[in-house]
């Protein structure tokens, strides 16, 4: 499911937080000399800004108001029609370079800070999965560093441009007239307060407005995604009651703050008309009192549109900065996760693993951890006092009811976690010698739902191997899973995934079986395979296994019964103990939970 | 440059989302798309009346405030201005401002507030729609489309027609003031300053809609990205089992860079829109100035009418910089509009033949309906090959097994039998109606349905259990728990049947989801129940209790019960084999044991009786 970036309650950054600056500011060190740029820029465009009004007044003082030759008059004001031209257009190409740097600072950062985080999470261990839904850092990955653009495109420079504008701004007012300039200052504070009070407002009418669309969204995404339920069970009027509620509350609460914008708004600009009609009437006396030449008072008019916007832009860029600060925070916090599986200082050589596994002791909980990092009530032992030898070569079954803790059992063989009592031995070597990659790469696993990747089923089969194609081919003859290819229309170079073939359930797991076996791993696992595989999947699986397999260590996660009878071994678990341990006719004779289980599928 | 600006700063905000078009729609005539939103529109008529007669006035009076600096600056020049007069006339300016604040206080909120109103109309209808909808409606539109025009689509609709709409409306009516009174002033100088406004218009034109274009890339691309990182981050186990990391981060580094590409192209537009506006405003003002200057020189006009010129002027380039972005808002609000629209005009298939009187009419249909199928054809909508062909079927009281290999069509006829799919007529009948001669909804108050993923909802488990039978007691509620074999694990939980399950709450494991969805079945106690593969994923003891439980629920009713464990098959009064859409076989579980090889092999596997040299059997 694409995410549609309102799902999420927003939170609020700190713009006071100086330590998230400064990690932001380290993620932009790299980029400094353009920024510096951006910001030289910024002074172009200001100073082409700040110049345009001034030449206006020039223009009126020096040629307009002033009796004498008309000739000179009009030759002044082309001069300076001329040096205004130049100012406009200094101003176009400073902007346009300007756009485009920022854009590019902007996308670099964030391009780095995503592929940081996107490869910092795929060296997180699964625990990290398990405590945080996918949903939501998906979210972190493109929203919230979305989020975060805006900071650098927008605020970084601009802000820094609207604060020198307004410094400029109030030094050639104070310039040309201390005690106008005063009166203007009166209005600084003011509009200040004014709009720092209404974003304090407007915050929190935001908040609850995009909580309330999280509310909809989410409502309505459940439910499209179970239409034919709700009409089976004639839920239908329900559930529109349901959401016209959760709809009509949106509504109002977007009501409260289009009214709140509708006050504000107008607000600002009546203080502006209070500040052009004080000046108006106190420049004007001043003119009157031969204080102050009639071009200045029209410049005062006119710098102060260029007074009043920068302080506009500030308030609505403060709102930008703090949500950009709230996504930066949590970048940063997953950023600052790091995973409880350590990678060894030496790694051990992963060549010549025979297949020897030991478990000694092994326990194993699962950590929920809930939103504040606390663990939850629910956390459950899995694995208690696990001892099992298994020998290079063998085959053993795992079998036990659901919850037992069979894939729990593989997780740990491949490193996925690590036992939280107790050891695992591969070859004698305790596992957290050897790099989790290592392991994963010297354990095959086929798992229930296999990856496909929208490619050829070449590519599918060759992964990251460097075999070549007549090399992945004789495997494929050898094992017998040639013909698997050959049904497929274009064999091993028909597309498939997305917008590709197809493959049924029982051609995927033959596909990841083929994958596995290039790697050429000294142990297997298989997850026993579900019953919609039909039979002649099963049967060609069964045959790849045994001349693809035989002598190396296998070990096969079972549900049924049928599967298990043929094991050198049967390792039976239940709650996470290991209770029962023998072959099939040992542990009939044991009459435990074995031939309990045994006695129930024969019954029907 | 303009000299002052009481103008409402709207957010030049392009990077608004904009769904990724996913499917080419011929395109609504706008008399379809606009009697969507007529009905809304004459709902609030007094509104947007109220709203539009508010936003003329406050810009009529708006444009009053030059007048009085005019005067003002006028006679200072001529120095016929007193303290007092100043004063009353900086009053006027702050009277008239003041009040045209309360007038755009009405307008905005009457406008923009009846975009809210419009929105919250479409998102209802929305919902409302979707949820009368047929599967091949669905299947056409995944959910994920869906939000997609709940989400984007709406925000892009409401922009439209409210900062969109009201900003055009402004702009035009300012602007038109502004020129009258520049005209009032000197039409020559008018007519020299309004040389570059055609031009900027149209740069703002084709300048946004080469935005739109190229940001409509980007968000593809961000799309991409997205669905990307999800498929990545939902698989990690299978990641990291195959250690194909360093594959993932390169490839994901590498659709980042494309994004970075696209939206660099995308920047170029940008970066050129505003610079280009305020360029062309400046060589106005340019013209202005220059010819403007002259003519003061040239006693042609007052300097307070050169000022107020240069004022009216600012007022019209100004906003002109914004036609661009409201004429993008309100063209991509057309575009969503449209796509909204092909949603809603969407027939479902099932109802489409349903003369009018059928739909809901009280045919009165027996307890224990009887369905029979007759010669029943059936391919997906926009496929050629057939799902179902030739299925002549009687469903009776007693228990119907299916059986047959992945993709031989047992789950189509389940979406059959469900009236998810519309039948030709005279193939289906139900209790002996032809089914297109019936609502869906009353054919399905007959029906329950277990499939292999059942969707749960969030809340409680109870409210999960009873959503078909609300009105069900506690102790019904357990009962049917304990014969799906949860009740156990419901009460181990911390609060029970009222613990909360779904987002936010409990995460339950599949086997958990399926057996909830399977005492709702059960408490819903239709005639007739249909499970499709839904014991597959329990132990075979627990899906023996359960299929025990289901069997006791419907003696004397109708069980269908598609599965691969053909054991379970034992006791069927008749088993159906599909392969590639056909019944190839059906009979008693004992004679197609003896004749059907496919069975027996089935059969045989499962039981695993026979201890052949293989060294080790899978499955």
């Amino acid at each position: 499911m694409r995410s549609f970036g309102y799902f999420e309650e927003s939170k609020v950054g700190r713009v006071s937080d100086l330590r998230l600056w400064r990690r932001i500011i380290v993620q932009c060190w790299e980029y400094r000399t353009s920024i510096i740029g951006g910001m030289i820029l910024s002074l172009l465009i200001t100073a082409a800004a700040v110049v345009q009004p001034q030449l206006l007044q020039r223009a009126i003082d020096s040629f307009m108001t002033v009796e004498g030759d008309a000739g000179a008059r009009l030759d002044g004001v082309f001069r300076i029609s001329l040096l205004y031209g130049f100012a406009a257009a200094v101003a176009f190409a400073a902007g346009f370079a300007q756009v485009m740097l920022l854009e590019y600072i902007g996308q670099s950062v964030m391009q780095k800070l995503r592929s940081s985080l996107f490869s910092h999470l795929l060296s997180l261990d699964l625990a990290f999965f398990h405590a945080h839904p996918a949903g939501r850092l998906v979210t972190r990955l493109t929203n919230d560093i979305q989020n975060m653009n805006e900071m650098f495109t927008l605020v970084m420079v601009t802000i820094f441009n609207d604060i020198l504008k307004l410094v400029c701004i109030l030094a050639v007012l104070y310039l040309t007239n201390v005690r106008l300039a005063l009166l203007m200052t009166v209005f600084l504070p003011l509009s200040l307060a004014l709009t720092l009070f209404f974003s304090k407002i407007a915050r929190e009418g935001f908040r609850a407005i995009r909580s309330q669309l999280a509310v909809v969204n989410a409502f309505l995404q459940e439910q499209i995604s179970a239409v034919s339920v709700l009409q089976l069970y004639a839920r239908e009027s329900d559930s529109m009651n349901k959401f016209r509620e959760l709809n009509q509350v949106y509504l109002e609460r977007n009501l409260h703050l289009i009214r709140l914008f509708g006050a504000f708004m107008p607000l600002t600009e009546v203080l502006s008309a209070l500040a052009t009609a004080s000046v108006l009437w106190y420049g004007g006396g001043e003119v009157l009192r031969q204080q102050l030449t009639l071009g200045e008072l029209t410049a005062f008019l006119a710098y102060m549109r260029l007074f009043f916007q920068p302080m506009q832009e500030i308030a609505r860029k403060y709102s930008v900065v703090q949500s950009a600060l709230a996504s930066a925070e949590r970048i940063f916090e997953l950023l600052d996760i790091s995973g409880s599986i350590m990678e060894p200082a030496v790694p051990l050589d992963g060549e010549r693993i025979k297949g020897d596994i030991r478990f000694e002791q092994v326990s194993f909980t699962y950590q929920e951890e809930d939103e504040n990092g606390g663990e939850r009530e629910g956390s459950q032992t899995v694995l208690r006092e696990v001892d099992l030898h298994i020998k290079a070569g063998e085959t053993i079954a795992i079998t036990g009811p659901t919850g037992a803790g069979k894939t729990t059992l593989v997780s740990l063989l491949v490193r996925f976690y690590d036992p939280a009592a107790g050891r695992i031995l591969l070859d004698g070597h305790d596992l957290r010698e050897f790099a989790p990659q290592t392991l994963r790469r010297k354990i095959g696993l086929v798992l229930q739902d296999p990856l496909i990747e929208p490619d050829t089923v070449l590519a599918n089969i060759r992964q990251d191997t460097h075999l070549n194609r007549s090399e992945i081919y004789q495997l494929l003859v050898r094992t017998g899973l040639d013909a698997f290819i050959a049904r497929l229309p274009q064999g091993l170079d028909t597309r498939i995934g997305e917008g590709g073939l197809d493959l049924s359930a029982g051609e995927k797991q033959l596909l990841a079986f083929a994958r596995v076996l290039c790697r050429d791993p000294a142990v297997l696992i298989l997850d026993e395979a579900t019953s919609s595989v039909d039979s002649e999947a099963e049967q060609m699986l069964e045959q790849a296994v045994r001349s693809g397999f035989a002598g190396r260590t296998l070990l096969v996660i079972a549900h049924r019964l049928s599967t298990v009878r043929q094991a050198d071994r049967i390792a039976v678990f239940s709650q996470g103990r290991l209770t029962e341990l023998g072959s099939h006719d040992e542990l009939l004779k044991q009459q435990g939970l074995y031939a309990e289980l045994v006695t129930a599928d024969r019954a029907s | 440059m303009a000299l002052f600006s009481f103008f409402p700063v709207y957010p030049m905000d392009f990077r608004k989302p904009e769904p990724a078009l996913q499917q080419a729609f011929h395109p609504l005539s706008v008399r379809v798309v606009l009697r969507l939103i007529l009905p809304v529109f004459r709902r609030f008529r007094l509104r947007l009346l109220g709203g539009f007669a508010a936003m003329l006035a406050s810009d009529l009076l708006y444009l009053t405030i030059p007048r009085y600096l005019k005067i003002g600056v006028d006679e200072l020049a001529q120095s016929s201005a007193t303290d007092r007069r100043l004063l009353f006339l900086s009053l006027c300016i702050l009277l008239t401002a003041v009040l045209t604040g309360l007038l755009r206080y009405f307008w905005r909120t009457l406008l923009i507030g009846f975009s809210r109103y419009l929105e919250t109309d479409l998102r209802d209808q929305l919902f409302a729609h979707v949820l009368r909808m047929d599967q091949t409606f669905l299947d056409r539109r995944p959910p994920g489309e869906i939000m997609a025009h709940a989400t984007n689509d709406l925000t892009a609709v409401q922009m439209g027609f409210g900062m969109g709409l009201a900003a055009a409306a402004d702009v035009a009516v300012m602007s038109s003031v502004a020129m009258l009174f520049m005209l009032h002033i000197s039409p020559p100088l008018t007519l020299t300053a309004a040389l570059p406004l055609p031009l900027l218009a149209i740069c703002a034109w084709l300048l946004s809609r080469e935005l739109h274009r190229r940001f409509s890339r980007v968000q593809e691309q961000f799309g991409l990205l997205t669905e990307f990182a999800r498929n990545t981050l939902i698989s990690i186990r299978l990641i990291k089992s195959c250690t194909r990391e360093e594959q993932q981060i390169r490839d994901f580094e590498q659709l980042g860079k494309e994004y970075v590409a696209f939206n660099m192209k995308t920047a170029v537009m940008q970066g050129l829109l505003l610079p280009v506006s305020m360029l062309t405003g400046s060589i106005g003002t340019l013209l202005v100035l220059y010819s403007g200057g002259n003519m003061v020189i040239s006693k042609v006009i007052s300097l307070g009418e050169f000022v107020a010129f240069i004022t009216y002027f600012a007022m019209l380039a100004m906003p002109l910089a914004t036609v661009g972005w409201a004429t993008g808002l309100i063209r991509r609000s057309l575009t969503s509009l449209g796509r909204i629209g092909h949603l809603l005009t969407a027939e479902s298939t099932l109802t489409r033949s349903l003369h009018k009187e059928a739909q809901g009419s009280a045919v009165i249909l027996q307890s224990l309906p009887h369905l029979s199928l007759r010669k029943l054809h059936f391919s997906y909508p926009g496929t050629v090959t057939p799902a179902l062909s030739q299925i002549d079927l009687e469903i009776g009281p007693g228990l119907l097994g299916i059986t047959g290999r992945t993709g031989s069509g047992k789950s189509t006829l389940c979406h059959l039998l469900l009236r998810q799919y519309p039948v030709a007529d005279g193939t289906f009948l139900f209790a002996g109606h032809d089914v297109n001669q019936l609502d869906p909804a009353l054919i399905r108050r007959h029906l329950g349905y277990v499939g292999r993923n059942t969707a749960l909802f969030s809340g409680t488990v109870e409210e999960n259990i009873s959503l078909a039978s609300p009105e069900a007691s506690q102790e019904k509620i357990e009962q049917a728990a304990m014969m799906a074999r949860i009740h156990a694990e419901i009460i181990a939980m911390s609060e029970g049947y009222q613990t909360r399950i779904g987002e936010k709450g409990l995460r339950l494991s599949g086997g958990q989801k399926q057996r909830i969805a399977l005492a709702r079945a059960l408490l819903a106690d239709r005639p007739i129940l249909i499970i499709d593969d839904a014991l597959s994923a329990l132990d075979a003891e627990t899906g023996q209790q359960v299929f025990a439980a289901l069997r006791a629920q419907q003696q004397g009713k109708t069980l269908v019960l598609i599965s691969h464990q053909v054991r379970l098959f034992a006791e069927a009064d008749q088993v159906l084999i599909l392969d590639q859409g056909r019944i190839v076989d059906h009979g008693s579980h004992e004679q197609l044991l003896a004749r059907n090889v496919f069975y027996q092999e089935t059969a045989r596997r499962q039981q695993g009786k026979e201890a052949a040299g293989a060294q080790f059997r899978l499955l």
